[in-house]
């Protein structure tokens, strides 16, 4: 006898390795694109002998094999970890708030960095990155304190929540544009980092994107089926023996620290974390266990594209294009969510 | 089944400044379907809710039975949701998860504290919980694209897949027509029947008479009067709903209540 549920589950997980396969195959093609064209073509085989950990002192300098190791390499790096963890920490935030409008650039938390790093940057560049993610917590628990008194719930809240976030968006926008103002001499590092750029990126950028993603995938992978009763709203996660306290405090911790560690190394790339995981939903269903997965898949494709692209239009800075396609994306969602109701 | 019951003594409860219940003595008897009965926003969801742990409150609300006498803020998410299952008013879930994962999400209480991985059993317990609501037809429908009425159905199958000795339920014939409400109630009393603890808040006076075995009866956040449902009589309703009511006879001879506008 076999059980439905059973042949669902099956059904569900077979269609999740496909949409994986798929995504590992596009990541595939979009790293060979990122590492062999720019201004100077070079060919995959030698790209691959060029990449090999044997390769001598004396071979590692010329120019070819620089461009390859130090430029190329870190940069798909870069963008690849910076797109999965802020699509991560996409769904997680909307899976812990029950608002597929939440994301962070939309509540905040990535204005809140950018704010926090400023400030920073002003004193010592070995600021920016401690500075962000206070700056990152701070804006969360404001814009949630806003929501909740304005009589929505942190969870569940829909229009407060974003409401809040528009809000503490423009304050700490204004907060940068006065920094900025006040910067003097380091007027140019600040505007230039915010700018939302993945050319700069470095190994030591693209470690510390990696390094932090583990920290945001990890423990919201962990506790997956928890995020899946959190993300039902309206207190059902308590009712279904989940604490929801502690599991909300921990991966809020953890994603703000992860967003922190990109805006730090690369500044706003907004909208990536809204696009990819609402996609998925549309393709996969909202189960965080194959959701969370795919979304670091999804978004590293989506960025290391973007930055392809952006790149390829005369060094464009690719938060400027992820804002011009996910802005109107924004719309469509909210559009389509109002229609419904 | 060992049977569990709760016990109010004093009970005060609210939201921020704003005071609902006013001191509320009461005793929810173990094994029966108990009626919340009153007037909107006389307290009865604000009661249903301190019962299921959710709101802070004052005085005493101890649950019964079991171990002995516990008070129910005293006892962890994960502990009460072994012992009591709850279906909330209106379910407006803003992700489209299949049916069959929501009423799985009934069986998280007994995997792993990290939520684990679903078993043989939990999946013969989801299709039995929607047989017995009548919902195994919508088990691979995403729970978005449901009526009001499906979905309550839903969450009640979920409740029923935790499988709890206590079940707590807001107007859960609310969003029903009165076929569908009358299998509800009828299997609200079969749980009742099976040794749980059933407590409903109900504004159909009539089928609460039919399936309930106690009520409880609360006007402006106090409690009005308490006592087996046949006790229930048309001085009571009176007081509290504040218009007099009508008995007269079902065609199987049951005495039924109709209100009188005045």
């Amino acid at each position: 006898m076999s059980n439905p549920v059973t042949q669902y589950r099956a059904r569900q997980s077979r269609r999740a390795w496909a949409v994986g396969g798929a995504l590992l195959l596009a990541l595939t093609v979009t790293a060979a694109w990122r590492i062999t064209l720019g201004e100077w073509a070079i060919p995959l085989p030698r790209v691959i002998y060029l990449l090999s950990p044997w390769l001598s002192g004396t071979e590692r300098t010329p120019a070819e094999a620089l461009v390859v190791r130090a430029v190329r390499l870190p940069r798909l790096l870069s963008a690849g970890g910076a797109g999965g963890l802020l699509s991560v920490a996409g769904a997680v935030l909307q899976g812990l708030l029950s608002n597929p409008l939440a994301e962070p650039y939309t509540l905040g938390i990535a204005a809140g960095a950018a704010f926090g790093g400023a400030l920073g940057l002003l004193f010592s560049s070995l600021m920016v990155t401690p500075a962000a993610f206070a700056g990152a917590l701070a804006a969360l628990a404001i814009v949630s304190l806003i929501a909740c008194r304005s009589g929505g719930t942190v969870r569940g809240g829909g229009a407060q929540l974003v409401l809040a976030g528009v809000v503490a968006n423009a304050v700490l926008s204004a907060g940068v544009t006065f920094l900025k103002a006040i910067a003097d001499d380091k007027l140019g590092a600040i505007v230039l980092w915010l700018m939302g750029s993945l050319s700069g990126a470095g190994m030591s950028s693209a470690a510390a994107v990696w390094g932090a993603s583990l920290l945001v995938l990890v423990p919201a992978l962990a506790c997956a089926p928890l995020l899946d009763a959190l993300s039902l709203g309206e207190g059902q996660g308590a009712l279904l023996g989940v604490d929801e306290g502690r599991v909300r405090t921990l991966l809020l911790l953890t994603t703000s620290l992860g967003i922190a560690a990109v805006v730090s190394a690369f500044g706003i790339i907004g909208f990536v974390g809204l696009v990819v995981p609402h996609l998925l939903r549309m393709s996969v269903g909202p189960s965080h266990r194959t959701l969370l997965p795919l979304s670091f898949l999804a978004g590293g494709c989506l960025l290391s594209v973007a930055d392809g692209v952006a790149q390829s239009m005369g060094e464009l800075p690719v938060g400027v294009l992820t804002a011009l396609i996910g802005g109107p994306f924004f719309c469509w969602l909210l559009v389509r969510r109002g229609g419904r109701k | 089944m060992n049977g569990f019951g709760f016990r109010l003594r004093g009970l005060t409860s609210g939201y921020g400044a704003r005071t609902i219940l006013k001191g509320i003595d009461a005793d929810i008897p173990a094994g029966v379907l108990t009626s919340l009965i009153g007037p909107n926003g006389s307290g009865k969801s604000t009661l249903l809710r301190a019962l299921a742990g959710l709101q802070p409150y004052g005085g005493t609300l101890n649950l019964t039975g079991g171990e002995g006498e516990r008070e129910v803020r005293r006892i962890s998410r994960r502990e009460f949701a072994l012992l009591a299952g709850v279906v909330p008013q209106g379910f407006h879930p803003a992700y489209p998860f299949s049916v069959w994962e929501v009423i799985g999400m009934g069986r998280l209480p007994y995997r792993g504290l990290l939520g684990g991985r679903a078993t043989e059993e939990d999946d013969a317990r989801i299709v039995a919980a929607a047989r017995r609501v009548g919902v195994e037809k919508l088990l691979p429908r995403p729970i978005t694209a449901l009526s009001g009425g499906e979905a309550q159905r839903v969450l009640l199958a979920c409740v029923l897949a935790q499988d709890p000795p206590v079940f707590l339920l807001d107007e859960p014939t609310s969003a029903l027509d009165p076929n569908q409400a009358a299998r509800v109630f009828a299997l609200l009393r079969e749980l009742a029947e099976e040794g749980r603890t059933v407590v409903a808040v109900v504004h159909d006076i009539n089928a609460s008479l039919a399936f309930s075995g106690h009520y409880l009866a609360l006007r402006e956040g106090t409690l009005l009067s308490q006592g087996p449902m046949d006790e229930l009589n048309g001085d009571v309703l009176q007081a509290l709903y504040g218009t007099p009511f009508l008995p007269y006879r079902s065609e199987r001879g049951d005495v039924m209540w109709r209100a009188l506008a005045e």
